[in-house]
């Protein structure tokens, strides 16, 4: 079964993590590189990636003269994904068991940041036909 | 440059979208199919992948003993991604050409769907990052 988990967060948030000090960040990025590698060991590894900051964020809805109609304005509350991963897993438990360590990477001062993670499964409809 | 361009909807809209035709559900799918094979064929396709429904999402954060916490309850107005394509293109404008098209995709009645489709680029993993 493959699930994906979903990092979101506001643009206040993210203005946060952007404040962070040099080894805060360094300590919560080896977290998550070392869960990668794990996950990558034990062949529940298939993707992760993280997304552009939310005030790079366009919305696009329909066209005129042939042209996208775009718009950069959002509703404060509206949480961006900042990133996710792609696991194969046999249980949902096992997701949230992911979830949970990618929750529990260390913030501001090394104390677990508790971000919580969306799990959803992925749907193999995809158009890999 | 590689841009993520996401579907997103709140479980109302997902709700909106059960009630469509079978006829009006098939010509939306064969739209898609199309679509993606398009993009291959453009060679600007990376992948795409369909969410599970909003009622089964699961939030996640861990507990004192580092046990799964799960919670299942969102606000009404959370968005949703209900899915996604990743694309390989020259420049964010050609993204948004592509975002377009999806946008269009349609919906009851064979109208198009116009629905917002967000844009942003991605930046690939920690690794490719350097982090």
């Amino acid at each position: 079964m493959k699930y994906i988990l979903l990092m979101s967060g506001t643009k206040a948030g993210v203005d946060t993590y952007v404040a962070w000090s040099k080894k805060d960040i360094d300590a919560h990025m080896a977290v998550l590189k070392s869960i990668n590698k794990e996950l990558t060991e034990s062949g529940e590894f298939l993707g992760t990636e993280g997304l552009a900051r939310p005030d790079q964020a366009i919305v696009v809805r329909g066209q005129k003269a042939g042209l996208p109609i775009t718009d950069g304005i959002f509703p404060e509350a509206k949480k961006f994904l900042l990133g996710y991963w792609i696991v194969d897993v046999k249980t949902p438990e096992r997701a949230y068991e992911i979830a949970s360590r990618i929750s529990v990477a260390p913030g501001p001062g090394g104390v677990p940041t508790n971000m919580p993670i969306e799990v959803r499964q992925i749907l193999s409809l995809s158009a890999k036909s | 440059m590689k841009y993520i361009l996401m579907m997103n909807g709140t479980k109302a809209n997902f709700a909106e979208y059960a009630k469509w035709s079978k006829k009006d559900m098939e010509a939306n799918v064969a739209f898609m199919r199309t679509f993606n094979k398009q993009l291959k064929d453009e060679g600007v396709f990376v992948a795409t992948e369909g969410l599970g429904w909003p009622d089964q999402a699961r939030l996640v954060r861990a507990g004192k003993d580092g046990t799964p916490i799960t919670d299942g309850v969102f606000p009404e107005s959370k968005e949703f991604l209900a899915g996604y394509w990743i694309v390989d293109v020259e420049s964010p404008e050609q993204a948004y050409k592509i975002a377009a098209r999806a946008s269009a995709a349609p919906g009851p009645g064979g109208a198009p769907g116009n629905v917002p489709i967000e844009v942003r680029q991605v930046l690939g993993s920690h690794s490719d990052l350097g982090l």
